[in-house]
């Protein structure tokens, strides 16, 4: 029985959905269905097509319960099928030209000094402030769509989903320290790419 | 004296630098160059404002129906 305050854990839940207990597999679905629909937005850049990698995404966890042997958390495990599932979601559907996101890494002079002036540097914390937040919103989506899949998944797990950098690690199968250098990477790309919207619009 | 860590230097270590994996001197190297860099100050303060501004961004809102169908769904694809 879930008493409030002594609510199972997701491994116990797991368990139980392995066992056949369909409502204990339902717990976990209205559990972390927002986180999960959180992600897969994110991931494929649409809310309007999250529903559908959500809904993969917890079908392949259903099916796949009987491999979670609760060697990682639950969680970690289920990010890792979303992510999947958001993958195979973007590789479905058609592709659409995307141009690189290295031209806003920042650039150095040949002693290693930053070439832009600090007021330059400053200007993408003034993002929400200079852009309409439609736009910015638009804009985030589509800069986040233009990172190559090894940049994207760990940039948003940990950036955005706020994952810590050892958990990223274990769902996507990477070292924290290469997890550490493609979200650096990423946030480079993306703090010039607010920098150059901010420059755009004033 | 010459400076062991340069703009350049210090922003590749940067998130490393922020997660507090480096080494207590390289730290302090890099501390010590943003202090006195007023272009690496405004550098490190964007730099980390670009996750939680594109966070606010992206943030979701939930379907309220979503929860409903989702569930209908997985029911079908058990029977």
């Amino acid at each position: 029985m879930d008493v409030p305050g002594s609510e199972p854990s997701d491994e116990a839940l797991a368990a139980r959905a392995a066992a056949g207990d369909d409502p204990a597999f339902e717990t976990l679905v209205i559990r972390y269905q927002a986180r999960m629909f959180r992600l897969a937005a994110r991931m494929v850049g649409s809310e309007a097509d999250a529903p559908d990698v959500v809904q993969e995404g917890f079908l392949q966890a259903y099916r796949g319960l009987a491999s979670f042997r609760g060697e990682s958390k639950f969680s970690t495990w289920l990010y890792r099928i979303a992510t999947n599932a958001a993958l195979m979601h973007r590789r479905g559907r058609a592709r659409r030209p995307t141009e690189s996101l290295e031209e806003f890494l920042p650039r150095f002079d040949t002693d290693g000094l930053h070439c832009s002036t600090p007021a330059e540097l400053q200007l993408a914390t003034r993002a929400e402030e200079l852009i309409d937040r439609g736009r910015l919103a638009q804009s985030a989506r589509a800069a986040i769509e233009r990172l190559p899949d090894m940049y994207r998944e760990p940039f948003v797990l940990r950036d955005l989903e706020d994952l810590p950098t050892t958990d990223v690690g274990k769902v996507l199968g990477l070292e924290p320290a290469a997890v550490r250098q493609r979200v650096h990477r990423a946030r480079l790309m993306l703090r010039g790419y607010l920098n150059h919207l901010v420059t755009v619009k004033t | 004296m010459s400076e062991r860590v340069v703009c350049a230097s210090g922003v590749e270590l940067l998130m490393d630098f922020l997660e507090g994996v480096l080494p207590d001197d390289l730290r302090s190297d890099i501390a010590t160059h943003v202090a006195g860099c007023e272009r690496c100050t405004a550098f490190v303060a964007s730099y980390r404002e670009t996750p939680r501004i594109l966070r606010e961004a992206t943030l979701a809102t939930f379907p309220p129906d979503l929860e409903q169908s989702l569930l209908a769904f997985l029911r079908e694809r058990r029977r």
